[in-house]
């Protein structure tokens, strides 16, 4: 058999390619959200010690961004810039979670309560489990 | 054997179907289909999606406060197995079922109703816009005094019309003579 394969099928969609493999993946909003927000973890992030793998030394992280940068100046015009205000936004309302997709599948957890307050049922129920 | 739930779609991911992905803080996102997945990768919000059952219940379409979706649960003790313990559990999903699509039903009966006023008054204002006219006419202006010019015919000969010159005349041609 010869070829088979289609030519054109690229689409220049290589650089959409790379951004999604998980080695080239970088922090979730809930992981940022939940952990890294927490004062006590800010703190520890924003005075890393010197890292010569990441870029400029990991001495400037913009911690909502999950970003290193080079210099201080670069940092300091990043949070005025509207990447970083965007996303601040986006932190600001409640995360995406693991839990929430269960629970908009209707599955609960045992020990915890209830994912729904009982309310007067209108109609009648008689079951024992 | 445990029916999972996608995190995406939060559909029901049944052994042997779909891709987990294990986060590097040891969380495991599981997925029914690789659209699940892929709109992961994309880094979107399912609130956000309006095919995902998480929109659906944030935007109130779908009921989030019934005592009948208490019963499905993630149990992590194992029950010994007893036959009676199965046939009544058995029994008592197949009611719950029962009972939770009936609701769920005049849930949907009772959003649809608003829905519709809603549409009702939207139509109405819709066509109220569009019977007013769009253009408003304007009396003409009347002149009193005004002579109206009559501009006589001239009778013009058709004989004295000027030949064309592209049209050739007759015996002579444009060609050349050819002996």
């Amino acid at each position: 058999m010869g070829r088979l394969r289609r030519s054109r099928t690229h689409g220049g969609n290589r650089d959409v390619h790379r951004a999604g493999r998980t080695r080239s993946r970088t922090k979730d909003l809930d992981q940022i959200q939940l952990v890294d927000l927490n004062p006590k973890v800010r703190a520890k992030l924003e005075a890393q010690p010197l890292d010569f793998e990441k870029p400029g030394l990991a001495q400037h992280y913009c911690v909502e961004c999950a970003k290193y940068f080079e210099t201080d100046h670069a940092l300091k015009s990043h949070w005025k810039g509207k990447v970083h205000k965007r996303r601040c936004k986006q932190l600001r309302e409640p995360a995406y979670t693991i839990e929430e997709s269960e629970r908009a599948a209707g599955l609960g957890r045992e020990g915890k309560r209830p994912t729904s307050t009982t309310v007067p049922a209108p109609m009648p129920m008689s079951i024992e489990t | 054997m445990r029916i999972e739930k996608c995190y995406f779609c939060s559909k029901s991911v049944y052994p042997g179907h779909g891709s987990a992905f294990v986060r590097n803080d040891a969380k495991v996102f599981r997925f029914c289909t690789s659209k699940c997945h892929k709109n992961f990768k994309m880094k979107r919000n399912p609130r956000k999606v309006r095919w995902t059952k998480a929109f659906r219940k944030a935007a109130g379409k779908e009921m989030t406060v019934d005592s009948t979706i208490d019963f499905e649960k993630r149990r992590n003790v194992p029950v010994r197995y007893d036959r009676e313990l199965v046939q009544t559990t058995v029994k008592a999903m197949k009611r719950i079922a029962e009972i939770k699509k009936r609701r769920e039903h005049a849930f949907w009966k009772h959003r649809m109703a608003a829905a519709r006023e809603k549409m009702k008054a939207h139509r109405t204002k819709k066509s109220e816009i569009k019977s007013r006219p769009s253009v408003k006419l304007v009396q003409p202006m009347t002149v009193e005094s005004e002579t109206v010019m009559v501009r006589e015919k001239i009778k013009v000969p058709a004989s004295s019309k000027s030949r064309s010159a592209l049209i050739p005349g007759e015996g002579q041609s444009m060609g050349m003579d050819v002996d």
